[in-house]
């Protein structure tokens, strides 16, 4: 004698089971990582998080599940027609979820507000800009097909560019080598940490002024924010900076994009093989009949566990 | 075989979604008051969060109308599933150590100067 349910049904619940802590397991550690990380970003302007989207979505998982549930009683009901109508819903208001939680990510990828691209403090912060402006200059160098193995070698050819190309070519290398000389400066007073109203060429002079063991003041994270937005503010230089983020260092940033990414980005898959599950029912068209009560009841259990998920990830990233 | 099983069961399912519209609505309208004490939103978000889910579980996924075997079945997975977080919270969430990340650098090296003014006396006391 077993359970008074049909085996897939009793499937379906048993794949839950491990479903829950499944998704126990990062909601679990994104909250004891939070519990343990004095100053977890929570700001919407600094997380780009828009309570709007995780409110909509919110609506959108519980529609879908509400027409799931209509679908079913449909099929029960014979209904196959309001069934296909219902299921039909169903994945039309997944692929806006999809289309919202897309937007949503966009913004992430826009801001770099990904795992391991963020800046936790100054130092990283200042050393980011370096980074980004270092691979502007490259991506530049190689887009005028300035070719060398080092950046010196690059600097050489871009050089040699300017004395041969007239013109408008001409104007383009010249911004670049003052954008280049610009990324150069900053790397040395980052790598010396030293102030930017010292310029690197007075740096030993003032050295033999300072007694001893005193040391020269020190780069500080205001001064290069204030640098990116004269640079970005620059009509030659703007386009050259737009691919330079604005130093803003976000404690625990990494940790919040690596849970953020992981909850979320589970939960998208598992909207997608929803999809596939809806989707599989639909491409049924007028055949669909009663055989696929059971296959409709389980895609359905799945959807709202899925919708479940949703239900804890919206407060806990939206909200709290 | 699905007609017996899982037959019409009297629910208006309408209300319940109405019900988890009204509680989302809910849940919007405390971020937007700005509710300054941190526990008091947690707790009212959470719990207007676990109020949607029973919804979800006893209507939409019809458990109201399964027999006790959903107990067996689900109790073991949700017990296994707090295992994980309760194993992490003693070090990583509630440690008693101060930790030496780049996040908190300056506090620590703040909090070791002030250690070192002490007297050892008063340190190992402390330990």
């Amino acid at each position: 004698m077993g359970l008074p349910i049909p085996n897939s049904k009793l499937g379906m619940w048993l794949f839950l089971g491990t479903e829950i802590m499944f998704f126990t397991a990062f909601i679990g550690a994104n909250l004891v990582l939070r519990i343990g990380s004095p100053g977890w970003p929570t700001d919407p302007d600094v997380t780009h998080i828009k309570i709007w989207a995780g409110g909509l979505n919110t609506f959108v998982l519980i529609t879908s599940s509400y027409c799931v549930v209509i679908a079913h009683e449909a099929m029960i009901a014979k209904n196959f027609k309001k069934a296909r109508v219902y299921l039909a819903w169903t994945f039309a208001l997944s692929c806006l979820f999809l289309g919202i939680k897309g937007s949503e990510y966009y913004g992430k990828f826009d801001h770099d507000i990904l795992p391991g691209h963020i800046a936790e403090n100054d130092e990283q912060a200042i050393n980011k800009v370096t980074r980004e402006m270092e691979a502007a200059v490259n991506s530049q160098m190689a887009r005028h097909g300035l070719k060398g193995k080092a950046l010196a070698d690059k600097r050489t050819a871009l050089q040699a560019a300017i004395g041969k190309q007239s013109g408008g070519n001409k104007t383009q290398l010249q911004v670049l080598a003052v954008f280049d000389a610009e990324f150069a400066e900053l790397k040395r007073h980052a790598r010396d940490n030293v102030s930017l109203s010292i310029p690197f060429s007075k740096f030993e002079e003032r050295r033999k002024t300072l007694t001893a063991g005193a040391k020269l003041p020190p780069l500080t994270l205001h001064e290069v924010q204030e640098h990116v937005t004269k640079l970005k503010a620059d009509e030659q230089l703007k386009s050259l900076m737009s691919s330079v983020h604005d130093p803003h260092p976000i404690p625990y940033g990494n940790l919040f994009a690596s849970t953020y990414f992981i909850m979320t980005g589970f939960h998208a898959l598992h909207v997608v093989i929803g999809m596939i599950l809806f989707g599989m029912v639909l491409m049924q068209g007028s055949k669909l009949d009663s055989n696929w009560n059971d296959w409709v009841e389980n895609s359905g259990l799945y959807w709202h566990f899925v919708d479940l998920v949703w239900i804890f990830l919206f407060p806990l990233l939206y909200i709290v | 075989m699905s007609d017996e099983h899982a037959g019409h069961h009297p629910v208006n399912y309408f209300i319940i979604f109405l019900i988890l519209c009204f509680c989302t609505f809910m849940s919007v309208v405390f971020d937007f008051v700005k509710i300054d004490n941190k526990i008091l939103l947690i707790v009212l978000v959470m719990s207007v969060a676990t109020a949607k889910a029973l919804f979800v579980m006893t209507y939409f996924m019809h458990l109201k109308f399964e027999g006790n075997w959903k107990f067996v079945l689900l109790a073991p997975t949700v017990a296994l599933a707090m295992g994980l977080p309760l194993a992490l919270l003693p070090d990583v969430g509630l440690h008693y150590y101060q930790r030496d990340v780049p996040q908190m650098h300056d506090e620590v090296t703040a909090h070791a100067e002030k250690a070192d003014e002490k007297p050892m006396a008063t340190q190992k006391k402390k330990h």
